[in-house]
């Protein structure tokens, strides 16, 4: 797993996390603007996802690929679905919501990591 | 703080099915966080049972068995159908106890690979403190149905 890539990833929820934890202290729920945010780290992920592809089919890694695949896929979908979620609420739980879903997308990067071999 | 009461609630007297009662507010949050372990805990239990069943069924099928009931909880609470969120909750509840306690105290072949195992100590106890989070907030929310829902201060 490319790990300059996996940083990146980390990076952009954790900020995404602050961002949205912000609105929780303000009492403001999800805007607009933090749906691009969540765009920018879906991005992140879909590239990481052709990237890991790849490494994979030229043998990068002995994880099972079903267990490698089942993460890359719910990582690729909590964002998109919490986002949906959480922006039809106009309170602040939205952004508890955006903030706890970014969380777990960073978490799953690092379970990710550890199917993948990296820490082994 | 300033707006306790959902300004998009669509609905004034949600005691009765009508949506989101249970999936507005801090609902929003704990319907997230349903939804995230029905995803976790499915996806392992799939991934078990599709691969090493014959290791361990009865901790496998078990594992696939709390993914469905979590799915099962969260599009209840997301939709405000209280008696089968009722239900899928009770059940949740009464598996993370008891499976918790027969890994814990390790009687027999008790499986040590399902979300409720050890109460759910892989998910950061997450299984375990939900149940009960969502019994109350049925609770609540029924009760504020009921009572021509006034902004309480429990609505934080």
């Amino acid at each position: 797993m490319i790990v300059p890539l996996a940083v990146l990833v980390v990076a952009l929820s954790v900020a995404l996390a602050a961002w949205a934890a912000w609105y929780v202290i303000r009492d403001r729920a999800v805007v607009l603007r933090q749906l691009w945010g969540g765009a920018v780290v879906e991005g992140a992920l879909v590239v990481q996802a052709v990237v890991a592809g790849v490494l994979a089919a030229g043998g990068g890694t002995d994880a099972s690929g079903v267990l490698l695949w089942g993460y890359v896929a719910a990582q690729l979908v909590i964002l998109p679905l919490a986002a949906a979620w959480a922006f039809a609420e106009r309170t602040r739980w939205s952004s508890v919501v955006l903030a706890g879903a970014a969380l777990v997308v960073a978490f799953l990067e690092f379970r990710l990591l550890q199917v993948w071999g990296t820490f082994a | 703080m300033t707006d306790p009461t959902a300004p998009a609630a669509p609905d004034p007297t949600p005691a009765r099915g009508t949506s989101a009662a249970t999936a507005t507010g801090p609902g929003r949050l704990l319907v997230a966080v349903y939804g995230v372990l029905a995803i976790a805990a499915t996806a392992r239990g799939l991934y078990q049972v599709a691969t090493k069943l014959d290791e361990a069924p009865l901790a496998y099928v078990l594992s696939l068995f709390a993914g469905i009931v979590y799915v099962v909880a969260t599009i209840a609470l997301a939709k405000g159908w209280r008696t089968l969120a009722w239900v899928a909750v009770g059940i949740e509840l009464v598996g993370v106890l008891t499976v918790g306690t027969l890994s814990v105290a390790d009687v027999g072949e008790f499986p040590d690979q399902t979300v409720w195992s050890g109460y759910g100590q892989g998910y950061g106890y997450v299984p375990l403190v939900l149940p009960f989070l969502g019994l109350w907030w049925l609770w609540h929310t029924g009760r504020a149905g009921r009572t021509a829902q006034e902004p309480t201060a429990a609505d934080l």
